[in-house]
């Protein structure tokens, strides 16, 4: 069975009650969400309270989803919106503070030097561009599932992955004309 | 693929959780069994509120009806309760539980 045919059938049964196709719904996903939160809030742990909020929310609005949806598409844009107003509120602002702090431990693939450029450059984005290269550079969202994921006209998706993307390159290329 | 797209790539895929997470799923699940409950409960709470607030509205007009046709019903009443009784006790459920046999 494909993932999008895997996806309909334990949509309709989560639909029906089963607590046990919404499960494989998050196992399924849950690595896609939790990513994207993680790069769009920049907090690990802040990312990973949203996204249980987020697939708690799922549960409670799942017969509102159409069988042939992008799951992963429509728990990120759940997110998204949790993401939204959970910076915006400020909530738990000390404990994420902390945990940017404790982040030195946890890229062991990435030099140091470019780790922080490249957190700097995202902090730096505008939270909606934030979230767009999230989905689309690191996610590898299409534009369109991006636009659908987080309610954007699409023009406006491009746009913030050409921009986003030339920030990126910009803090690595000045961390290089530094060295 | 260019150095920095490179470089790029990493720093993502540094921040990728794991494909399979079943701590963070087992979490999940906790927490909407725990709001299910929560739902029931208070669902459950409000039905009862409404049938004690019906009931004690119309107690005064109930009332009298009830205990008029309550003396007639008691004989009725006992009749049924001895025969559930003996029922359950011949089908044989009821003996373990009342420790009559095991």
């Amino acid at each position: 069975m494909n993932p999008a045919a895997l996806d309909a059938t334990l949509i309709r049964a989560a639909q029906g009650g089963s607590e046990e196709a919404f499960a494989r719904l998050v196992d399924r996903h849950q690595q896609a969400l939790r990513g994207f939160l993680r790069r769009a809030c920049g907090n690990w742990a802040l990312a990973d309270d949203l996204a249980q909020e987020a697939l708690l929310t799922a549960w409670s609005r799942i017969d509102r989803l159409d069988e042939d949806a992008n799951v992963r598409a429509w728990f990120c844009g759940i997110g998204y919106n949790k993401c939204l107003t959970e910076l915006r509120s400020g909530r738990r602002a000390r404990r994420r503070e902390a945990d940017y702090q404790s982040s030195d431990q946890r890229s062991p693939g990435v030099a140091p030097e470019d780790r922080l450029a490249l957190e700097q450059a995202m902090a730096a984005l505008p939270l909606e561009q934030r979230a767009v290269v999230a989905l689309c550079l690191a996610a590898e969202f299409s534009h369109a599932d991006a636009a659908d994921a987080l309610g954007l006209p699409l023009g406006t998706v491009k746009s913030h992955v050409t921009r986003g993307r030339a920030r990126l390159m910009e803090a690595l290329g000045a961390r290089d004309d530094g060295r | 693929m260019t150095d920095d797209d490179a470089r790029l790539a990493a720093f993502f895929a540094a921040s990728e959780p794991p494909a399979r997470d079943l701590a963070f799923s087992a979490e999940v699940m906790e927490a909407i069994a725990r709001a299910r409950f929560q739902w029931e409960t208070a669902r459950l709470g409000l039905f009862s509120l409404v049938g004690g607030l019906v009931l004690w509205a119309v107690w005064p007009s109930l009332a009298p009806a009830l205990a008029q046709i309550g003396g007639g019903l008691a004989p009725a009443g006992a009749a049924l309760v001895a025969t559930a009784a003996v029922l359950l006790l011949a089908d044989g459920r009821a003996m373990p539980i009342l420790g009559l046999r095991s």
